[in-house]
């Protein structure tokens, strides 16, 4: 695509002043692709966690899920309902944010996980729900880490696709914009260089 | 006059697209046995915002210290991208960044300069490790 000139007087202040210009668009540049690079770094490595996190979360509940219905059709839903009232505890997540290049990421930690579902007692109890207990932790974590990556990944997706228009713009139509006014107004400045060393030959050839 | 609406709309997008990657710096860092002492460790951010430590990563990095340098390290660890895109320098203050970088990527790291250098894929296995823990600094210099 022809880049479109600039419409400025061919003056040396110009030319310096599009020189100047050129250096600041050049400076944004640089910042947003060096953001763009860090944020698409970071897009992909919080993918491919939230793929594992994912892959965790179905396998422990698949098999959280089994150990409870063994431990359901042990007990019986009634006496399993009676054991595991007294275990109810309220996770407590930490919420906060964290700053990646400008984006703000929620984080999420899950704290004091280690008393949870831990009320029932242990003597009336198979291990198969100690085994689902266990589990238990294990969903709780993994709910609270995909929570977290999920919002991340929807967070650096949107600002990628604002820092490519930005770049793109500055690549394509900015800075290809003023390097070529700018060759244009030095080759102005050349011509009319020769023009002028024309002039005197031609005037000194008359005076001779 | 729309020269100097140019210039002034290419000002204000460097100094608003600096403002924006860099509003997840710190105030002020803190030492990591500071940190400790908090329910919620966390630091003030250049936005205001607060910037919440993992309580995880602390301990990962309680593991890999001594006490001494629980005292001297300071957080979050900053880095800044190099004039080379396959490369990030981190800044270290004192050694024990450099111990702690070293730890993490399981090899021997020499810091020149205050200035750590790592590759591209060494920078994605440290901020897997420390997310919170670890900052950006966008600059519109090159840093060497």
């Amino acid at each position: 695509m022809p880049q479109q000139l600039i419409k400025v007087r061919p003056t040396k202040i110009e030319l310096v002043k599009l020189k100047r210009r050129l250096s600041l668009a050049q400076r944004v540049q640089k910042i947003v692709r060096d953001r763009l690079s860090i944020l698409t770094m970071e897009f992909l490595e919080t993918a491919r966690e939230a793929m594992e996190a994912k892959e965790k979360l179905i396998g422990s509940f698949s098999e959280g899920y089994k150990a409870l219905s063994l431990a359901s059709g042990y007990h019986g839903y009634m006496a399993l309902d009676k054991e595991l009232i007294a275990s109810e505890v309220d996770p407590k997540v930490i919420a906060g944010l964290r700053n990646i290049a400008g984006v703000r990421i929620p984080s999420f930690e899950l704290r004091n996980n280690g008393k949870i579902m831990k009320g029932y007692s242990l003597v009336d109890t198979s291990s198969w729900l100690d085994y689902a207990a266990q589990l238990s932790k294990k969903w709780l974590e993994a709910i609270v880490e995909l929570a977290e990556l999920q919002r991340s990944l929807e967070l650096l997706g949107i600002e990628i696709n604002r820092a490519k228009r930005v770049t793109n713009a500055l690549e394509y139509i900015i800075i290809p914009g003023l390097q070529v006014t700018i060759n244009y107004l030095n080759m102005k400045f050349e011509e009319r260089d020769r023009e002028e060393k024309t002039r005197l030959k031609r005037v000194k050839m008359l005076i001779a | 006059m729309p020269d100097l609406v140019y210039e002034k709309m290419l000002q204000k997008c460097v100094k608003g697209e600096l403002r924006v990657v860099n509003a997840g710096l710190p105030r002020r860092r803190k030492t990591l046995s500071s940190l400790l002492g908090e329910e919620y460790p966390h630091v003030l951010c250049c936005d205001g915002s607060a910037h919440l430590f993992k309580m995880k990563e602390l301990e990962y990095l309680i593991n890999i210290t001594s006490i001494d340098e629980q005292e001297v390290l300071l957080l979050p660890i900053l880095i800044a991208l190099a004039e080379d895109p396959a490369e990030a320098v981190i800044i270290c203050e004192h050694k024990v960044e450099e111990h702690v970088i070293s730890e993490v990527l399981n090899m021997p790291m020499v810091t020149v300069g205050g200035k750590l250098r790592i590759y591209r894929p060494q920078l994605v296995l440290l901020r897997k490790v420390l997310k919170t823990t670890t900052q950006y600094v966008f600059s519109s210099k090159i840093v060497v």
